[in-house]
């Protein structure tokens, strides 16, 4: 009676399992050498010290003060190392894997590298794709895994699955993808070909204490941090940064109180502004060093008519800050343009893909519109190689409507 | 809905033999209807699709859930459920990781990391089975304790530098294509179907699981094998921790965060019962290949994570609907012809229908 069921039980596990086994062996085809160096430099027009500041200095008229360490790759330039330039028109297949879909930013990068396809008139497909943001992890490594089996020749991952997608990127890299991250790196260096750096992390330190002291003028003060959450690592990285610069005499009159988190949610990063400047009648600044906290940390102060008492600055985006900054909530904030990451980070792995760089130290190259950059060694990860966009830009009130719209 | 039309009570024991035959015309059918659709589509549209690579990759990408997915549809076709897997596996792949960082040999970290499965699964078996709480209380508190748990061993790093023997048990192909990982499914695959349909253990599961009262009374130990469920559960959960950590070959807090919900959807896709005593393994194993291949050709056409999310959420709600809908009709249209079909017995729906018939029995 029961033999029915044990037969067709039976015969459906041998069945998937004849299924499962039959297919042969994967064998991982290695990576052929691109052919490298054969991409004569054709324009000899080496603009050896060029300024690879993207942003042509409209920096506040005030006081310059915002750019010293933000100084990138003009320092890099290897003596006699010619300038690749891209041949455009070759025919690659392009990913760009944000963290995940759905915040301006990220279009924005979307934006830069699309502006880039065209310009290299690529024939190829560039794909914007991305996982959910409860999915951000696992969706990404699904992304990097399938990357072989797409065709794709590069993805370019804005990586928020930290060590975890070091195995998947390896594996793409003997299958022949180039694999460069943007905007976040892959910690270790794990199956990464290049990282494009926006800023230098260590640099946000400087910039942050420069807007702090140009806010509060030359008496100084009290300043606290409104950060995202505990856990975070860049902004960890880059409010240590900004406690080591502080040493410096030059920002005596620069007093940190305290340090708080809003979680990168609104709601509670407005609680903790507002809970600041209760604790610390002084206070003169708030400075948040994330997108979500300096908004919600503007509207606060703005709200309960604070902001002739506190002002507010860090990180933030020009279409969110617009009002805060006119109204002088937020005099002065910073940030690098995501569509110039996006453009950079095209053309790097376009030139890439295409074999005219092969991504070792030293190389230099010409990335469009943005001028020359070279490859160097990154010296906020103990192994992997960047190219480094910079410098940050600081927005107040004579720059930031443009960038707004 | 589920109104058995008065069944001659004589055929009764023949129904429970054609039981399974009936539902295979109906849910694991429709299922297998459903995969195979899908791999033709697959197979005729999506480019690379059958590259063997991606056939192992698909496997490979899902081989933690799909392993933990074989024990969840035992517990929930005995009536319980375990929200705490997910988390389990994370405290297994941290405890792997940190012991591992701080000095001790990665077998014993390994054995130390299946270990605390087994605990997990002793703890959530002592409220369930023996102080008789309901498992959806205790494994919900198990979800968030165990990955607290995790997260006080990690914190906010990330713990990796693996030695490659252990990288290599999901990454190198030992038999054909094959992984150790993946042949390690497949035997547990099998011995799971076996264990499941073939067992006097397979059988009190799916007794207790339709009423534990009625398995009581006919001398079944409720409690013992309630236990052995949990424990089981956690166990492979753990099992499923090592694999992700061999697979990632890195460890933060967040691993596998969220895994508990797809395996659970998984479970009841392929026409287990939530309220528990229904389903086969051949529909559990069914609904593993369909969602696989289905989020491998989403994936493959470039669409994005919403638009897979959303493709396979529809598929679930149909998945609900349809045998439902079916049902509903069908009894309707019974009811009008009188009598006449009554031979048929079952009802298509493998989840709504009365609590004791069928396999029970047996």
């Amino acid at each position: 009676m029961s033999s029915h069921k044990r037969l067709i039980a039976l015969l459906a596990v041998l069945s998937l399992m004849a299924g499962a086994c039959a297919s042969p062996a994967a064998s991982p085809s290695v990576a052929a050498p691109t052919t490298a160096a054969s991409e004569p430099a054709s324009e000899p027009a080496s603009e050896a010290a060029s300024e690879p500041a993207s942003e042509p200095a409209t920096e506040p008229a005030s006081e310059p003060a915002s750019e010293p360490a933000s100084e990138p790759a003009s320092e890099a330039p290897s003596a006699g190392g010619e300038v690749v330039t891209a041949e455009p028109g070759q025919e690659l297949k392009m990913m760009l894997l944000p963290k995940f879909l759905g915040i301006l930013p990220f279009d924005q990068a979307n934006e830069g590298a699309m502006e880039a396809h065209e310009e290299l008139e690529n024939p190829g497909a560039l794909e914007f794709v991305g996982p959910t943001p409860e999915n951000s992890v696992q969706g990404q490594i699904e992304f990097v895994t399938n990357a072989p089996t797409q065709d794709y020749d590069v993805v370019m991952i804005s990586n928020n699955a930290g060590d975890q997608i070091g195995s998947a990127a390896a594996t793409a890299q003997e299958a022949g993808v180039k694999v460069v991250s943007w905007d976040s790196p892959i910690p270790s260096a794990e199956g990464e070909d290049l990282f494009i750096a926006q800023v230098d992390f260590d640099s946000i330190g400087v910039v942050m204490a420069d807007m702090a002291l140009d806010i509060m003028g030359d008496e100084g003060g009290e300043f606290a941090i409104l950060s995202a959450s505990p856990d975070a690592a860049n902004q960890n990285a880059w409010i240590a940064a900004l406690e080591e610069v502080l040493e410096d005499p030059k920002y005596d009159s620069l007093e940190l109180v305290d340090t708080v988190y809003g979680n990168d949610k609104s709601e509670e990063s407005y609680t903790q502004a507002l809970a600041l400047v209760d604790q610390h009648p002084d206070l003169k600044v708030i400075m948040s060093p994330t997108t979500v906290g300096i908004a919600a940390a503007a509207k606060a102060m703005q709200d309960e008519g604070l902001c002739e008492q506190v002002k507010v600055s860090g990180l933030g985006l020009p279409s969110e800050m617009v009002d805060y900054t006119l109204n002088g909530c937020a005099p002065q904030f910073a940030l690098w343009s995501f569509v110039d990451l996006g453009y950079l980070t095209y053309y790097t792995s376009y030139l890439l893909g295409t074999g005219a760089i092969e991504g070792v130290e030293g190389e230099q190259f010409e990335a469009g519109r943005m001028g020359t950059f070279s490859v160097e060694k990154d010296p906020t990860r103990d192994a992997g190689l960047r190219v480094l966009m910079g410098p940050f830009k600081v927005y107040d009130e004579t720059n930031v409507e443009e960038e707004a719209s | 809905m589920a109104s058995e039309p008065a069944a001659p009570v004589a055929s009764r024991d023949r129904g429970a033999a054609m039981g399974l035959l009936a539902r295979l015309r109906s849910w694991e059918g429709l299922l297998l209807g459903l995969l195979v659709l899908i791999v033709l589509w697959n197979a005729t549209s999506v480019s690379g699709y059958l590259d063997p690579r991606n056939q192992i990759n698909l496997l490979t990408l899902s081989q933690e859930k799909i392993i933990v997915v074989l024990a969840m549809a035992f517990v929930i076709i005995g009536g319980e459920i375990d929200l705490s897997v997910a988390s389990v596996m994370a405290l297994a792949a941290v405890l792997i990781a940190s012991l591992y960082e701080g000095g001790t040999p990665m077998e014993l970290a390994v054995l130390i990391a299946l270990g605390a499965g087994l605990l997990a699964g002793l703890n959530n078996a002592f409220w369930v089975a023996v102080v008789g709480l309901p498992s959806l209380a205790v494994t919900l508190a198990g979800l968030i304790g165990y990955r607290g748990l995790a997260r006080l061993f990690i914190e906010d790093r990330s713990i990796g530098g693996f030695p490659g023997w252990f990288t290599a048990i999901t990454r190198d192909a030992v038999l054909g294509p094959l992984s150790l990982s993946l042949l390690l499914f497949l035997v547990l695959l099998v011995v799971a179907a076996v264990l499941l349909h073939l067992t006097g253990f397979g059988r009190t599961v799916y007794v207790v699981g339709n009423s534990r009262d009625v398995a009581r009374f006919s001398g079944v130990r409720v409690t013992r094998l309630k236990a052995a469920l949990f424990v089981m559960s956690g166990f492979i959960a753990a099992l499923g921790g090592v694999l992700i950590a061999s697979r990632l070959g890195a460890v933060r807090g967040s691993t596998a965060e969220g895994f508990e919900l797809d395996i659970i959807t998984i479970v009841l896709f392929g026409g287990v019962s939530i309220f528990g005593g229904r389903g086969t393994m051949i529909g559990v194993i069914l609904s593993i290949f369909v969602i696989l291949n289905l989020r491998n050709g989403l994936a493959l056409a470039n669409l994005t994570g919403n638009t897979q999310l959303g493709v396979i959420g529809l598929l679930l709600i149909l998945s609900v609907l349809v045998p439902n809908l079916i049902a509903t009709a069908r009894g309707r249209l019974e009811r009008r012809a009188g009598d006449r079909g009554a031979g048929t017995g079952q009802g298509p729906d493998p989840r709504r229908a009365d609590s004791i018939s069928g396999t029970a029995s047996g």
